[in-house]
């Protein structure tokens, strides 16, 4: 099957609603996006319903992210004291690039030829692979469906579940294929079996190995990954260096502030009460784990959020994917359409801000403003608001723009807002909507085809025909009864 | 200019006490540390969620066993006195013979009949030849089925509890509590490393179907034992 | 009671009916309900797509417009969400503080309709009879914006000859979302289309509720598909009774 990896790079990736077209006619992947959806939606509705203080830990969890973001300098710097002390080694990545010439440079100071690593959306973020890979180092991806991904050369769709868009026999098809495995079956036990043989040597010998961090603890300088697999533990505690990378945002202050986190977490991502396997640990510990660590911490643009009331709520963000498996428009389109490696609805207002508002800008107007995403979100970011509030951003950026003079959508808003600015105004425009809409309009009343924006409407629901009279004249002409 | 000075930098920007108006929480007073901040967290920060549990011992230990039973572990609850019969019939019936353990494990859990490797210095290759691995843990928490290590030397370095494919743990029901919350007011201090295990390894990574044992140990078994010096308190 | 209705501008123009409907219902209920004909829009489909100084201004000549004005209905639960949950944020950004004070003073006083009917005028037998099977879809600002839970419900199960039908996924988006219906089309159509699905097996005769938005883009659907259900703004069923049934449109 001839197959094109999707673009998740939003320098350069289609607008949403180009990307989503072709996907929308993809009906294996609709199906296998709304059945994986469906699944954990519903274990986590399960769970939650159980849990009496589900909402009071939702906010206890954000009021902890909301004072890490107003002091996220002094944590910062107290994680690389207590993380420097245990025998860790900190550093600072101000972009992406910084970030992939640090870890590159370990990793060659290391002479490493291979590297193993633990699913992290954030060396996704970085593009780091490929920069892995240029160096002529390979990377070697451990988490299932991260081996999926990379043995079938595709892209996660998912913070979660990365291969959620991708069914059983096409597991199989890659695996048979680049495991030399022509007898395969799509069984998901034997298919996981295949991936345990295969990944095991790997464990056991490369010494070198990348992940990223849920949390990163402040008063002791220790790290902490959430995993189901156990791909994470082998590569925590089984090389000779560890290399962590972690946005800035996942400082949390306390040891014990994971009483909270690791509560909402794993009932957020996976409908579980907490998740197979959690590791914690700080520094190096002599006879136990590498004897290197590095934690690269990264802004790549977190500090230009930071600086705006209302989108600083974005990097509350626990990355649980809870809002994915909610949205509505997700469960139609899957990840890629977002044309980044986060989708959704948090990749709709993570993705413009990291872009610092230069690309993605079709990513805010990806949502129907439900607030489902709002309702399950363990730390309380207000999405729609959020969405709302890079959509005027956009605006403003392009208002100005020339080629936004004649753009109908622009032109339509200027005219409106002219029209609703008086009712007077308001009832000439009623009666001209009425009369220009009587071209359209069928025997039957109704409208089946319209022209420009309009038949964006029209191209599959009809529309009922302006009624003769509107309420406004209606009220004014009706026989007044005493009041 | 380092990174490292602008990012905090540009954060201070934002942050710092020249922001006014920028609005943040009210937890921007959190105090700018140099020192040690309050182990038990900020003093203003909203904590209505549940800390304490309300079960009994019998029935926190029943929610305990219920749970790891969810996931497929193997749970058996002897007294003290019947433990070390108890461990030898564990391993008896794994039908296994080559068991990794900790340095500090007591004397009487090694069960004659069996290869015993004890974890001095072993190599990663020597683990991974056991058959199994038994060792203590620090706690468990009921309500999420948890067992949590903390790799002192009853419980093993990390990869001990890793690489072998069957792992038995003894854990006392002094040792068990109720809420997550209670197992951290158990740290008197913070662990340097901790495990935290809910169910042998998984994966829904095909399809939303539930595999177990990716890596990491794919049969987990459990002793609950009764200490003798606790049971006064079994009626609370 | 006395109250004013402030119709929005789409029932206004695409469904006086339900403008109708909602004085007929409320003057058999004892208001003394009146019109302000100065009225035109609430300005949520100008803040919803990122025109803010546009929606400042539609939103400034609200206030001033009821400024004085007692209490205040609105048949549209879309348009209650953008005045409880936007109109604050656009005061204090683009407007003054006088704005944002009368802003204050007349928020409390304005009411969804189902809001106004259990809440303010305390009835949920509004002595309606509609001898139908109809269900109920949940739109979402009603549903997560104004946290209406169980009111429509109350109001529906009071309805004599009424047969209500359960919704699957009741709560799931139907995809309108305003202007996300032309800007995104597709998917809002993908939306759509399951959404129809949950509807349509109810074999219901109509689909209600709250905001013709959503009922626009159903109903528009079911038009298109020759689906046998319509759909019909609850203040519509609310407003039946035998002497005066449903009033018949196209």
């Amino acid at each position: 099957m001839t197959h094109v990896a999707p673009n998740l790079d939003p320098r350069t990736a289609a607008t949403f609603p180009q990307a989503a077209l072709p996907i929308l006619r993809n009906t294996q992947l609709r199906k296998n996006v709304a059945h994986a959806t469906d699944v954990i939606q519903a274990k986590r509705a399960k769970l939650v319903a159980e849990k009496a203080d589900w909402q009071a830990l939702r906010t206890a969890a954000a009021a902890i992210k909301d004072d890490v973001l107003a002091n996220l300098d002094a944590y910062l710097e107290q994680f690389e004291d207590r993380c420097t002390a245990a025998g860790g080694t900190v550093h600072w990545a101000a972009d992406a690039s910084e970030a992939r010439r640090i870890i590159v440079d370990i990793l060659r100071e290391e002479q490493a030829s291979e590297v193993i690593k633990i699913k992290t959306m954030t060396s996704a973020e970085i593009q780091l692979n490929p920069a892995i890979e240029a160096a002529g180092i390979h990377a070697i991806e451990t988490d299932l469906a991260e081996l999926i991904l990379q043995l079938g050369e595709d892209e996660p769709s998912h913070i979660v579940a990365p291969a959620l868009h991708v069914n059983r026999s096409q597991v199989r098809e890659i695996f048979a294929r680049c495991m030399g495995l022509p007898d395969l079956t799509d069984d998901p036990q034997i298919l996981t079996a295949a991936a345990r043989t295969y990944l095991r040597k790997q464990f056991l010998s490369v010494p070198t190995a990348i992940s990223g961090a849920n949390f990163l603890i402040a008063e002791t300088g220790s790290v902490a990954i959430v995993e189901s697999e156990g791909n994470g533990r082998m590569c925590l505690t089984l090389p000779r260096t560890l290399v962590a990378l972690a946005g800035i945002e996942k400082v949390l202050p306390r040891f014990r502030d994971l009483e909270v986190m690791l509560q909402v977490l794993a009932r957020s991502a996976t409908g579980e009460r907490m998740n197979p396997y959690t590791s914690l640990w700080t520094g190096v510990t002599p006879g136990d784990g590498p004897e290197r660590f590095h934690v690269v911490l990264l802004d790549n643009g977190r500090s230009a959020i930071l600086g705006r009331k209302v989108e600083r709520q974005t990097l509350r963000c626990i990355r649980c994917a809870a809002c994915q498996n909610t949205c509505p428009v997700y469960r139609q389109t899957g990840g890629h359409a977002y044309g980044s490696v986060y989708g959704g609805p948090i990749g709709a207002i993570l993705t413009p801000q990291l872009m610092q508002m230069q690309h993605a800008q079709s990513l805010p107007y990806a949502s129907s403003l439900c607030a489902a995403c709002y309702e399950v979100c363990p730390v309380k970011i207000n999405i729609p608001e959020v969405l709302i509030e890079l959509r005027a951003q956009v605006v403003d950026q392009e208002r100005n723009h020339g080629a936004r003079i004649f753009d109908p959508m622009y032109l339509g808003m200027r005219i409106a807002n002219f029209l609703f600015a008086s009712a007077g105004r308001f009832r000439f425009a009623q009666r001209l909507g009425r009369i220009g809409l009587r071209f359209f309009t069928g025997k039957d009343g109704w409208i089946h085809s319209l022209p420009s924006l309009g038949a964006r409407w029209t191209m599959t629901r009809d529309l009922r025909g302006l009624p003769d009279q509107t309420f406004r004249d209606w009220w004014a002409k009706r026989p007044k009864e005493g009041q | 200019m380092t990174s490292r000075s602008q990012i905090l930098d540009r954060i201070r920007a934002v942050t710092g006490p020249a922001s006014k108006g920028t609005g943040f929480s009210p937890y921007k007073t959190s105090p700018r540390i140099s020192g040690a901040l309050a182990p038990e967290g900020h003093p203003d920060l909203p904590r209505t969620y549940i800390r304490n549990g309300s079960l009994t011992t019998s029935a926190r230990i029943a929610l305990l066993i219920e749970r790891l039973r969810e996931y497929d572990a193997d749970v058996t609850v002897c007294t003290a006195t019947d433990l070390d019969a108890c461990i030898a019939h564990r391993l008896r019936a794994s039908g296994r013979l080559t068991f990794a353990a900790p340095p500090g494990l007591p004397a009487s859990w090694l069960a004659p009949g069996f290869d015993w490797k004890l974890d001095n210095d072993l190599s990663h290759e020597q683990i991974e030849h056991c058959d199994g691995v038994v060792t203590a843990a620090f706690a468990a928490i009921a309500d999420s089925g948890t067992i949590v290590l903390h790799h002192s030397d009853r419980e093993g370095r990390r990869i001990l509890t890793l690489l072998p494919d069957w792992y038995l743990c003894i854990l006392r029901v002094g040792q068990i509590v109720e809420t997550l919350p209670e197992y951290f007011d158990r740290c008197s201090q913070p662990p340097a490393l901790a495990t935290y295990i809910s169910g042998p390894s998984a994966t829904a990574d095909i399809e939303m179907t539930r595999i177990k044992g990716v890596h990491g140990p794919r049969f987990l078994n459990v002793i609950v034992v009764h200490d003798e010096a606790q049971s006064s308190f079994e009626n609370n | 009671m006395r109250a004013s209705l402030f119709v929005t501008c789409y029932n206004d123009t695409l469904y006086p009916e339900t403008g109708r409907a909602v004085v007929r219902l409320l003057q058999r209920l004892g208001v003394a309900l009146d019109f302000n004909p100065g009225q035109t829009c609430c300005g949520q489909m100008h803040a919803n797509t990122g025109f803010r100084a546009e929606a400042f201004s539609q939103a400034k000549r609200l206030v001033r417009l009821y400024q004085d004005t007692e209490t205040v209905v609105i048949p549209s639960s879309s348009c209650v969400a953008m005045i409880r949950d936007q109109y604050h944020g656009l005061f204090e950004e683009l407007g003054n503080e006088e704005l944002r004070r009368q802003f204050a003073a007349l928020l409390p006083r304005i009411y969804e309709l189902s809001e106004f009917l259990i809440d303010k005028l305390g009835v949920e037998d509004v002595g309606a009879y509609f001898p139908h099977r109809v269900t109920y879809h949940a739109s979402c600002h009603g549903l997560r914006g104004l946290h209406l839970g169980d009111r429509p419900f109350r109001l529906l199960s009071k309805v004599r000859g009424l047969e209500l039908v359960p919704l699957q996924n009741l709560d799931r988006c139907c995809g309108f979302g305003g202007t996300f219906s032309i800007k995104n089309a597709e998917v809002s159509s993908a939306m759509l289309s399951a959404k129809l699905g949950d509807i349509l097996d109810t074999r219901a005769e109509y689909c209600t509720a709250l905001d013709n938005s959503c009922l626009m883009h159903l109903g528009g659907a079911m038009h298109r598909e020759f689906a046998a259900m319509r759909t019909v703004h609850l203040a519509q069923i609310l407003a039946s009774t035998e002497a005066s049934p449903l009033e018949e449109t196209a």
